[in-house]
């Protein structure tokens, strides 16, 4: 049960009798006011006894199953009245306060009985992951508009956002580069991780090297008597090779570097590696990964390895434990048996923890080329060049010895033979889609 | 995914955007289930503490009706109560002797009360809250009975006896009497916590002796009626028709019983077979009072104020009903990744680690000189220093001394070392490159490397530079 504002505002009306009668006496004042608010009283309980009930509806949603992140979308829930009175409502849908209602989630509806009617809620959600509404409230005012009867209805929904992929922007001008690494601009270099494309006719610029003596012999020239053609060998990259990406959710996950969440930053990593190797023709594989596999996208390729990799991403968020890397080479040789590309989306700046890490690194790098991938702080870069107060040289002093942290580990992961690649939040994804390109190039997957 | 995206990214991202708004859930034409209660459920929910509540009304009520109805509140030398400061026990006891006790609270009902006795009355007064006015007080003198005012206020001295003041509280047990008053000679000693009078010469004159002296006052004061001229008191002071008491501690029940309290309370009050036991209520005050606000405000003033206490409650109820429960919102746990930074810049500050602080500086920079220089890693710094100066075509020396030697011995020299050592820096740095003349916003720990200067000019024979 509720009171409405109209209610409020005929109780004040009281004021009028009790003051045009109370000029007789004080007696009749306060009879006036007992007749009013029995008056009032009265007819609330007379509209509350003609409202319709808020428990015979039945509701229907229209929603969208999936939406990017910062994209707005329409959710639509259709209330059926299934009982024999007019439903005056007003209606509140549940939804968490990070779907981005837009609005104050206050609708009016009028349903006559047996009908329905639509109400259209835009929603601009602001976090990732899963946006529920459990419920639906609905309160049903009589006829006057004075008292209403109101109840919570379960309608359970549910709309997945998933990750932005803000790093599109750098995915043409990757494809460029990839198309000229691929067939389509044979190269002329033979190497590890290259395989042969074609023989064709030498045109200047090429490589005398790649002269393919046979094959010219082969090849007469019609236009000069005796004479052959020229034919080199071109080479194109190797297709079909493997991927594994693995970001780490552990606790360092939940760190926010520049404004955003390294968890992020992996999501943004590792979608835009993925378009550009699927791209190259390579086959990704993925984990989410602390102490156990939180996400796993594995054997899907083409297009919809996208689609599959931002809805696994979608529900998982940091979790507040140490990663656990001693079971990360059975995952890797558990999804592929062959040499492969292991991308690391972790944080490898303290070496304390990147202790489990570093353990486990040899294993890795003995059967595939590893690349670990970390976020640098720019802040830290732009607190080490301060150093004009005491306090400005003290911070730039623990920022000089975070980033001597950040080398002395990228120097051990050197060592252990992976690659190392750090770069702020949103350099991060372009960095390490030109390192993939650079080790396709060099034939080093 | 919107549409309009381009269509490369679209031809691989569109897939994995849905941007087809497919239905999450199936049309459904049955009634939904309500999560809140009917009030039907509430009441059967609630039900053990509604019973609990039924039972405990009833138990107050059936309490409220052994008990005999509510009790006017026990105050100060209340004649029935029982408490520690009513005055129970002395009327009980006096009863037992056959004194008829008639408590009243007003003054008429204690004038009525006065003439019903035929004269031979006695009237306790006491006015706690001066509300007696001196009509009133006039009146009860005039009425013939023996008036006994306990603790009188400023107001009942001026009417009935004009030469005795109090004069504060008495300081311990009073165990001389000193007066050939009955009550009092039997009494022989009151307890501590009396209170004193003092008598004039002009009030002594007319008769007035007090009893219990203490210095220069008197626990109780004897004297003549003031309507009956005086003079000729009878000293036999058991039929004194004004007698003073200036405490209430004799007539409490919680003081009655130590020393000479109860005889001299019995005494002076058990003198005749009435007692008319007058404590002034409200009605005696009202009939004195000016108009209330109530009186000179018009009738509808009060009924317009509880109906805005109406209107606010109401108001607060329409305000108040939320509209559905509260939605909670399951937030990740983000942490700032700059605190660990702060944390150990705020460790060297509280400690003054000066000198471990330039160090962490000083490494960083020795490396990076190393790089800019395109020294070997494995340089020594003294290499480092030497090849730095070189370059900036400063003393090698102080270059060493900033690099190494020199420790910092207060925070300005610290302050001013950490800058110099920046400097160093952005002079190698620019020293390096000369042809591009434009200084890098801080070198990193890569930005500086032999690949980015290929460009240098012939001039810059750096050994080195045609790695």
């Amino acid at each position: 049960m509720a009171v409405t504002g109209r209610f409020v505002l005929l109780v004040a009306l009281g004021v009028v009798p009790v003051v045009v009668l109370g000029g007789s006496g004080a007696e009749a004042a306060w009879f006036a006011l007992l007749g009013w608010l029995a008056l009032t009283v009265g007819l609330g309980v007379l509209d509350l006894s003609l409202a319709a009930s808020p428990r015979r509806v039945s509701l229907i949603r229209d929603l969208p199953a999936k939406v990017r992140l910062g994209e707005p979308v329409v959710s639509a829930l259709t209330v059926v009245n299934t009982g024999e009175r007019m439903l005056r409502a007003t209606v509140r849908d549940g939804w968490e306060p990070s779907a981005g209602v837009a609005g104050a989630n206050r609708s009016r509806l009028v349903v006559a009985p047996g009908e329905r009617r639509s109400l259209r809620l835009q929603l601009t959600p602001w976090r990732r992951g899963d946006r529920r509404t459990e419920q639906v409230t609905i309160r049903s005012a009589g006829p006057l508009g004075l008292w209403c009867r109101q109840a919570t209805l379960a309608s359970p929904g549910r709309l997945r956002v998933l990750p932005p992929f803000h790093s599109r922007v750098h995915l043409p001008s990757r494809l460029t580069r990839l198309r000229e690494l691929d067939g389509r601009t044979p190269m002329l270099v033979r190497g590890q991780g290259t395989e042969f494309d074609s023989i064709r006719e030498y045109v200047r610029g090429d490589d005398v090297r790649s002269i393919d003596w046979r094959a010219t012999a082969r090849h007469v020239d019609p236009a000069a008597r005796g004479g052959t053609k020229l034919m080199v060998r071109t080479w194109r990259p190797e297709r079909d090779r493997r991927i594994v990406i693995v970001a780490d959710t552990s606790r360092t996950a939940a760190a926010r570097v520049a404004d955003e969440p390294r968890l992020d930053t992996a999501w943004e990593s590792t979608l835009l590696l993925s378009a550009l190797a699927t791209h190259a023709g390579d086959r990704v594989d993925f984990f989410a990964w602390d102490r156990r596999a939180r996400a796993r996208v594995t054997g899907v390729t083409g297009s919809q390895l996208l689609a599959r990799l931002v809805d696994a991403m979608a529900g998982v968020e940091a979790e507040l434990i140490e990663a656990d890397w001693t079971g990360l080479p059975a995952q890797i040789r558990a999804v592929t048996s062959r040499r492969a590309l292991v991308v690391l989306l972790t944080a490898a700046d303290s070496p304390g923890s990147a202790r489990g890490l570093l353990s486990v690194l040899p294993q890795l790098t003995a059967r595939h080329t590893v690349l670990v991938a970390s976020v640098q702080d720019p802040e830290a870069d732009a607190a080490a060049a301060r150093r004009d107060t005491l306090d400005d040289a003290y911070l730039a002093a623990a920022s000089e010895r975070a980033r001597l942290d950040v080398d002395r580990v990228a120097a051990a992961i050197r060592q252990s033979g992976a690659h190392p690649v750090s770069a702020a939040p949103r350099d991060l994804p372009p960095a390490l889609a030109d390192r993939y390109l650079e080790l396709k190039s060099a034939g080093l997957l | 995914m919107t549409p309009g995206s381009p269509s490369d990214v679209a031809e691989v991202a569109a897939p994995a955007a849905g941007s087809a708004p497919t239905t999450a859930s199936t049309p459904r034409t049955e009634a939904a289930t309500a999560v809140s209660p009917t009030i039907g459920a509430l009441l059967r929910r609630g039900r053990t503490w509604l019973v609990l509540a039924g039972v405990l009304v009833v138990g107050v009520l059936v309490l409220f009706v052994i008990q005999g109805g509510v009790r006017a509140q026990a105050g100060l030398l209340d004649p029935e109560s029982p408490g520690s400061r009513g005055s129970g026990a002395l009327v009980e006891v006096l009863r037992s002797h056959g004194v008829e006790v008639a408590p009243t609270r007003s003054l008429d009902a204690a004038l009525d009360a006065v003439a019903a006795a035929d004269g031979a009355a006695t009237l306790l007064l006491f006015d706690e809250f001066a509300t007696l006015d001196a009509d009133g007080l006039d009146a009860l003198a005039a009425s013939g009975a023996r008036l006994v005012v306990v603790e009188p206020g400023f107001r009942a001295l001026e009417a009935l006896t004009p030469g005795v003041r109090m004069a504060g509280a008495a300081d311990g047990v009073l165990d001389d009497a000193d007066c050939d008053v009955r009550p009092a000679i039997r009494a022989e000693a009151l307890s501590d916590g009396q209170r004193l009078l003092t008598i004039d010469d002009d009030a002594r004159s007319a008769g007035w002796h007090g009893c219990f002296s203490q210095d220069d006052g008197f626990a109780a004061a004897f004297g003549p009626s003031p309507g009956s001229g005086g003079g000729d008191a009878d000293p036999s002071a058991a039929s004194a028709p004004l007698s003073l008491v200036a405490a209430t501690t004799v007539f409490e029940n919680s003081r009655i019983d130590e020393d000479g309290n109860a005889a001299f309370a019995i005494g002076l009050l058990g003198a005749t077979p009435d007692l008319v036991w007058y404590l002034p209520g409200p009605a005696d005050a009202e009939a004195t009072a000016a108009p209330t606000l109530g009186e000179l405000t018009p009738g509808w003033v009060s009924p317009v104020l509880v109906l805005g206490l109406v209107v606010t409650v109401v108001a607060g109820l329409w305000r108040g009903r939320r509209l559905g429960p509260l939605v909670v919102e399951r937030l990740p746990v983000t942490v700032p990744a700059g605190e660990t930074r702060q944390g150990r810049a705020r460790l060297y500050a509280r400690s003054a680690q000066r000198t471990h602080a330039l160090d962490q500086m000083r490494v960083a920079a020795i490396r990076r000189l190393a790089v800019a220089l395109r020294l070997p890693r494995t340089s020594e710094v003294a290499a480092v220093a030497r090849a730095a100066a070189a370059a900036t075509g400063r003393d090698a020396t102080s270059v060493m001394r900033l690099l190494v030697d020199e420790l910092p011995a207060n925070d300005a020299r610290f302050v001013a070392l950490a800058a110099a050592l920046d400097d160093l820096e952005r002079d190698v740095a620019a020293a390096s490159r000369p042809d591009t003349g434009v200084r890098p916003a801080h070198p990193g720990p890569t930005a500086a490397g032999p690949t980015t200067t290929t460009t240098a000019t012939p001039s810059d024979d750096q050994p080195g530079r045609q790695r």
